[in-house]
């Protein structure tokens, strides 16, 4: 497996290479305007981790070198890394904005979160203008994620989808056509057939959730509905969706293709799982094709996310990233000026060609860069899944949801067909607080 | 000018009496104000706070939702006690709880028996003792978790009984016993000390008086040594417990309370750091606290020994 | 009983070997595994490359570094602090007489016994109120209180085993008693001092609760929460063999003051424990 050999030094160049980058800018600043450099403003943006660059890379990488680009004559900008898991980096920001933090000027922000962070006050409102210039170019999923009560309140910088991967190889000798769209159904069978796996993220965390709610929208459905009114949310999980989703768990709880780690399986486990003997098929974000399309040789493949009822239009789960900028900041016109510079078009189509984060803005998909990198049907599938696709429901009780569902729907093996009808019940006692969860 | 009077007064036994109770006072003056930062600091941090949680439970009260904080009363309390996952987090709670002392009491005692007669190499055994005592709970709890691991660990190698692909964390029970052994793994040495002091205390005259009367291994052990120990092993066993019932690190490195793993400890920590649901979440705190009371007190009723006097004053 | 050897003593001496060493062997042998050995799946005990890739990145990784500094200071300070304030309390205890003694101790050991995670939502509530979440003080505090009583009946049990006569006869001899105290009291004290203060070390240096309850970035993260966050080259999954490094990393301190200071140790536990 190349894509993993020596990560761990790739990780130190990477720092090391940031060290100097800020070594570099601190001297420059010094020579340049020596009484100034001391007021010059720094901004501290929380980041999501991102993934390690390739060996042969040099200078900041990724978000860092978003940062560093970004960084102007009026301020500077700094990176301080949040945990790995979604709901880990809102903890940390959440604890922090209640604590009246002024020391959070940008934030990176999962777009289910969004709504959450900006129902309890903790998001700096952009001005008329500026939500106009912010949301020109981007695209219309990405821009649904980002808003609330009517009102853009954060930046999308890059967006995700879910594709189904497959190795071509295994397809193949399962006779599955993948130009056709295809059914959870026939990928399990297809799986057990080939005796490879379908790699799904299971393990208990929102990324079950995500897709949970996949399987759910594919039938028609919803988990919640009247997101607008906060606790006077409709609890939609009793519903035929509902329940045929729960069947597509029970079904692939019970097959031979399901991963061993399935109940604490996440998006890395499945790509390690997907890449080893037995791989077969994975529903995995966008990034991973840059990490295993060379490393497999010819043998991966994409499709879009599978069918939970034949015939409908699947619904595929959508992500990314949104910039806020934190209510509590010092230097809050710099920051929304430094949101703007992350989001760009330039930064956006630099940042997919290094992690694979796809852009939020639609001319983005068009660079010369990004074309270079990706196959032009991939990128259309991309921005197909994007546009087309199930985004998880924008409320400030997102969180609660998740706790909710997980605890009727986890472990898999547990699902029957009255597990739709048993956490709709529970969904709506949590929600109005006669619940523990 | 009064006191010039006072003190001319004759009387010399009044004196010496006024004397000593003057010194006495000054005596209980200065210890009361050497004790006092320590009280101070000890209550700051917990009665206080307490207090404020008394308070806060009696509100719906999300820290992300300021604004729609309402005084509900008892209600948050009626939820928690009426709720399975509650019961079910206190049933796992007190499974760990005992299933871990029993454990470490019998290994515990064990190693105290080996350490006691050990002549030669004390320095060594004592030393890889206390490693476990040392190390970070949270390291512990990964070093099993990667021994348990389904990709990298090495237990299911080695576990004849146990297929190559069992996945630990994927059931509860299985899920239970790791964070066990990671729990019991750590703490036993700590136990196996407060035994070997329990220990060394048993008089070998009375042990060889017990030999001499015909006494097996068996009832030597049961008849003399345990008995004598009693006030070492109620300690002990008090000490783990509570430190047991509160487990958190072990459960939030491992499994994040998935499986229905939860303890009671963690269950208030998600409710307040997770969910931000201060109200909910200081109901929690004061039950959990409540529960420690209601534990200690069995325990003590149980052991039949006064606390202070085992503990604290000769 | 005591002097004899028989093979029972033997096979529990090994016993204890293998139950203590086990772990901590099988976490070093983890951090000598490449990362892409343990990405790829790597059950056997041994790694099959040795490598110290690991330690390189570990030792150079700005937020693990942060952290040590940060448990190091937090750690000796509350250590520092809570030690004085115990003797204090624990001379007072031992030879004074004085009301509400009793009342002292009856704290000290309620105090020993609180469910940690019932504070954590006050706290937080408090902390951010004034300004102390996520700052060295803001876990100084409770590490300080947490760690009294502990401290306080290690010190009492030594204290009173101190011969306090030999002051006076020193005194009688011709010193000041000032001479007196530092020359008689203090070489006897030290060691109960310096005991205390390692197992009060040992407690600040292992908490997790106030560690990821009232910090979030590493202005003041502990070594337990910043391994309990660690990031690795998988976005999603923290890095085995990496991790397995750092706990080895934060174990070095923990074995080399129990190398140094076992017999202290034991005899400090046990002292306050049973003793007392």
């Amino acid at each position: 497996m190349a894509a993993t050999i020596d990560r761990a030094a790739r990780a130190r160049r990477r720092r090391r290479g940031l060290a100097a980058g800020a070594a570099v800018l601190a001297l420059s600043s010094v020579l340049t305007a020596c009484s100034e450099s001391s007021a010059k403003p720094v901004l501290t943006w929380y980041i999501n981790p991102d993934p390690d660059p390739p060996p042969d890379f040099e200078g900041a990488f990724g978000l860092d070198g978003i940062a560093e680009r970004c960084s102007t004559d009026e301020y500077d900008i700094v990176t301080e890394q949040l945990p790995t898991s979604a709901n880990e980096q809102r903890i940390q920001l959440m604890r922090r904005l209640a604590a009246n933090d002024s020391s959070i000027d940008l934030m990176s922000i999962d777009p289910v979160y969004t709504a959450e962070f900006s129902e309890a006050g903790y998001l700096a409102e952009f001005s008329e203008a500026d939500q106009e210039e912010i949301a020109g170019n981007k695209l219309q999923g990405a821009l649904e994620s980002a808003t609330w009560n009517d009102r853009l309140v954060a930046a999308p910088q890059w967006a995700n989808t879910q594709l189904l991967w497959y190795r071509k190889s295994v397809a193949e000798k399962a006779g599955l056509n993948l130009d056709e769209p295809v059914t959870w159904d026939q990928l399990i069978k297809a799986a057990e057939e080939t005796e490879t796996r379908v790699s799904v993220q299971g393990n208990k965390y929102e990324g079950y959730v995500v897709l949970l709610n996949a399987l759910i929208q594919g039938a028609g459905g919803e988990i919640v509905s009247g997101l607008g009114r906060g606790e006077e949310m409709t609890v939609e999980v009793d519903s035929d969706a509902g329940k045929k989703a729960a069947e597509i768990i029970e079904q692939l709880a019970g097959s031979s293709a399901k991963d061993p780690d399935l109940p604490v399986s996440n998006e890395g486990t499945a790509e390690a799982n997907f890449a080893g003997d037995n791989g077969g098929f994975m529903l995995n974000w966008t990034y991973i094709f840059l990490g295993h399309n060379e490393a497999l040789e010819g043998d991966l493949g994409w499709a879009r996310y599978p069918q939970t009822v034949e015939g409908e239009p699947s619904k595929p789960p959508t992500g990314g990233i949104n910039i806020g900028i934190g209510a509590f900041s010092d230097h809050e016109k710099e920051a929304i000026e430094a949101a703007k510079c992350i989001t760009s078009t330039d930064n956006q189509v630099t940042y997919a060609t290094e992690t694979g984060g796809m852009p939020t803005a639609e001319d983005a998909y068009d660079a010369e860069k990004l074309r270079e990198l990706y196959p032009p049907e991939l990128l259309a599938l991309f921005q197909e899944s994007i546009d087309e696709g199930g985004p998880r429901p924008v409320t400030p009780y997102w969180a609660t949801i998740v706790n909710a569902m997980l605890g009727k729907w986890h472990p898999q093996d547990s699902v029957t067909e009255n597990t739709a009808e048993q956490s709709a019940e529970f969904l709506q006692n949590v929600l109005n607080g006669d619940s523990l969860v | 000018m009064s006191t010039g009077a006072t003190t001319a007064t004759p009387a010399a036994a009044e004196k010496a009496r006024k004397g000593t109770s003057d010194r006495s006072r000054a005596e209980n003056r200065l210890g009361l104000k050497l004790v006092a930062p320590a009280v101070i600091l000890m209550l700051l941090v917990t009665a206080y706070p307490m207090l404020r949680a008394l308070y806060l439970s009696l509100f719906k009260y999300r820290l992300s939702a300021p604004d729609d904080r309402e005084f509900v009363g008892l209600n948050n309390y009626v939820t928690v006690l009426t709720d399975s996952l509650w019961w079910g987090d206190v049933f796992n709670t007190v499974v760990i709880m005992v299933i871990t002392v029993a454990f470490e009491l019998v290994i515990g005692f064990a190693f105290a028996m080996v350490m006691h007669r050990v002549v030669f190499a004390r320095g060594i055994i004592r030393t890889s003792i206390l490693i476990p005592y040392g190390i970070i709970t949270v390291v512990s709890a990964f070093a099993w978790q990667f021994a348990f691991s389904l990709n990298n660990g090495f237990v299911n190698g080695w576990l004849p009984f146990i297929g190559e692909d069992f996945n630990w964390f994927g059931d509860k029970w299985p899920a239970m016993i790791a964070i066990m052994v990671s729990e019991i793994w750590k703490t036993t040495p700590f136990m196996s000390l407060l035994l070997l002091a329990g220990l060394a205390q048993v008089s070998e005259d009375t042990i060889e008086a017990a030999k001499v009367d015909g006494a097996t291994w068996w009832q030597r052990l049961w008849k003399v040594i345990l008995p004598n120990m009693k006030a070492a092993i109620m300690v002990a066993v008090l000490f783990r417990a509570l430190d047991a019932f509160r487990i958190f690190d072990n459960i939030f490195v491992m499994t994040r309370g998935a499986q229905d793993t939860e303890s009671v400890s963690f269950l208030t920590y998600r409710q307040i750091i997770e969910q931000f649901e201060l109200g909910m979440g200081s109901a929690l705190s004061v039950l959990l606290f409540l529960s420690v009371l209601l534990i200690a007190y069995l325990l003590v009723k149980l052991f039949k020994v006064d606390l202070a006097s085992a503990r604290g004053e000769r | 009983m005591r002097a004899k050897l028989g093979p029972s003593t033997i096979i529990g001496m090994i016993a204890i070997l293998v139950w203590c060493l086990l772990p901590v062997v099988w976490i070093i042998m983890l951090s000598f595994k490449p990362e892409a050995e343990t990405a790829a799946g790597s059950p056997q005990f041994l790694p099959k490359d040795w490598s110290w890739e690991n330690y390189q990145s570990v030792l150079q990784d700005d937020l693990f570094q942060r952290a040590l500094i940060n448990s190091f200071g937090i750690s000796l300070i509350a250590t520092v602090l809570s030690v004085m304030i115990a003797t204090l309390t624990a001379y007072a205890v031992a030879r004074l007489e004085f009301k509400g003694k009793r009342v002292v101790l009856s704290i000290a050991l309620a105090i020993a016994m609180f469910p940690v995670v019932s504070l954590v939502g006050p706290l937080f509530d408090m902390w951010r109120a004034v300004g102390l979440y996520d700052t060295w003080l803001g876990l100084i505090i409770p590490y300080m209180s947490f760690t009294l009583p502990l401290a306080i009946w290690t010190l009492t049990a030594f204290f009173r085993e101190i011969p306090w006569e030999m002051e006076q006869a020193a005194q009688v001899d011709g010193a000041t008693s000032w001479q007196a105290f530092r020359k008689v009291i203090v070489p006897l004290a030290a060691p109960g001092v310096f005991t205390a203060a390692i197992l009060t070390f040992f407690f600040a240096w292992n908490d997790f609760v106030f560690g990821i309850s009232l910090t979030s970035t590493t202005n003041a993260r502990p070594v337990p929460a910043a391994l309990a966050f660690f990031v690795g080259p998988d976005q999603f999954n923290p890095p085995t063999s990496t991790l397995s490094a750092a706990a080895v990393v934060v174990t070095i301190p923990i074995i080399i003051i129990v190398l140094i200071f076992q017999r202290k140790i034991v005899a400090g536990l046990t002292s306050g424990a049973v003793k007392g």
